[in-house]
């Protein structure tokens, strides 16, 4: 334990770039889940294969080769369209944290993206029916009726969804993020200990996992009160 | 910037190189995590809770973690513990392959032994309590009733375990191992090439992907034969 003095404040700060990823991550995870899933379950045959191509691609291959090809290839990208205004420069890339961020969400996104795309199955007809005989608008019909109904479904394996998400942070330290486990090399390069500091991520990270599952019980309770038994 | 045919054709044998030690990583983690789950499950549905608590620790501590992290625990966090380097085991866990594997295994332990409970859990009680009536003993009754009627409820979620545990494969390029991401890594450290490369290696994941979805189907077909109605 001894090892971990003076490394306390730098754990601290990655563990808030983890927060920072998780929450700008999961903001973009819900956007590309709604989108995709509005994309299969919509009349247009063109919407319907590009999102059947994102899911398959997207949970079809590992995370780390998806985070590289963005970082990486936004790099190549990047640089080129540089250079064609300064020769003079050699190197852009996308920050780690953005390349990183969007990455994990688009991964995640697609599994939301079947998730929602079930949910909004599950929402029973006859409560749409109901909305439209009363001359609810169709816009109204999906904010007041559509969504209550649907994240009540979609709550517990999105609950799952984003203990992905923060577990998938942990990867963006492949590409140079500041996060916790990037602090855990630096320390080892000091120490050399890196079992306790590479312990010391694994708590906090299990932290992080249980605040989450936590919070989608309280949120469960929450969105399924009227279901409750009254006493 | 030019997307290098040449190179693709070039790097894909390269790369392919690599596919017999995603499969060992894969074969060799996926059986001996199966027989860890088995052994968990036990554990956790004996009834007894000083075999079930540890259980429970297990299952929250490897499924709150990244995968990642423990990966970086076991292969360069336990050399600093001198029992280890004392142990027998020091010969397995001194190699990245052994120490990916170890990692592998854990974590799809923990799991899987989660999908078979839920299968498990799923079995009728009509059915056991048959089982009671007709004088069969508790282990004959899960041995024949529960466990063949079980395995067929997991299967779904096992296969989409199995597809992320081979996705987890990818991750042991983070320790050293020349599996097809680490090949594709290295070419493109070489190169710099990353769209080239890294989409190459994602459609060959893209195509085992596939082929594990394909055959888990088969077998999914296959079990549920009897209650499939007459076409």
């Amino acid at each position: 334990m001894d090892a971990l003095t003076g490394w306390w404040d730098d754990f601290f700060w990655g563990s808030l770039v983890v927060v920072q990823v998780f929450v700008i991550a999961l903001i973009m995870t819900v956007l590309f889940g709604l989108i995709g899933a509005a994309a299969k379950l919509s009349k247009s045959r063109a919407a319907k294969s590009i999102a059947n191509g994102y899911t398959i691609v997207f949970r079809g291959t590992p995370e780390i080769l998806v985070l590289l090809l963005f970082y990486f290839g936004s790099a190549v990208t990047l640089t080129a369209i540089a250079q064609v205004f300064d020769p003079e420069i050699k190197f852009v890339d996308l920050p780690p944290f953005w390349a990183g961020s969007l990455a994990i969400a688009l991964i995640v996104g697609s599994y939301a993206t079947e998730t929602f795309r079930g949910a909004f199955l599950g929402v029973d007809p006859g409560q749409i029916e109901a909305a439209r005989a009363l001359g609810v608008s169709n816009l109204q019909t999906f904010i007041f009726v559509r969504i209550p109904a649907m994240w009540r479904l979609a709550l517990p394996p999105f609950g799952n969804h984003m203990l992905s998400l923060i577990k998938d942070t942990a990867l963006i330290a492949i590409i140079g993020l500041e996060e916790t486990l990037f602090v855990a090399e630096q320390a080892i390069g000091y120490t050399a200990k890196p079992f306790t500091m590479y312990i010391l991520v694994g708590v906090i990270y299990l932290g992080f996992s249980t605040i989450i599952t936590l919070s989608v019980m309280v949120l469960e309770k929450y969105a399924n009160r009227h279901l409750e038994i009254a006493r | 910037m030019s997307f290098d045919f040449a190179l693709i054709g070039d790097s894909i044998p390269k790369i392919l190189m690599g596919i017999g030690l995603t499969f060992q990583l894969l074969v060799l983690s996926a059986v001996l995590g199966l027989a860890l789950a088995i052994v968990l499950l036990l554990m956790r549905i004996s009834g007894r809770w000083y075999l079930a608590a540890p259980t429970m620790v297990y299952i929250y501590i490897f499924r709150g973690t990244p995968i990642l992290v423990q990966i970086f625990i076991i292969y360069y966090g336990l050399p600093q513990l001198e029992f280890v380097r004392d142990s027998i085991f020091w010969p397995i866990l001194r190699e990245a392959f052994g120490c990916a594997i170890l990692a592998l295994t854990l974590n799809t332990g923990a799991y899987v032994s989660e999908i078979l409970r839920g299968g498990v859990l799923g079995v009728d009680r009509g059915l056991k309590e048959a089982g009671a009536a007709l004088g069969l003993s508790a282990t004959h009754r899960f041995i024949y009733i529960t466990s063949p009627i079980a395995i067929r409820l997991a299967l779904p979620a096992y296969s989409n375990d199995v597809i992320s545990l081979m996705k987890s494969t990818a991750l042991a390029s983070t320790i050293t191992l020349l599996d097809m991401m680490g090949i594709a890594r290295t070419i493109v450290a070489e190169t710099y090439a990353p769209y080239e490369i890294f989409i190459s290696v994602m459609v060959i994941y893209l195509i085992i992907t596939w082929i594990i979805q394909r055959s888990f189907g088969w077998m999914e077909k296959r079990m549920s034969r009897h209650v499939r109605s007459e076409a």
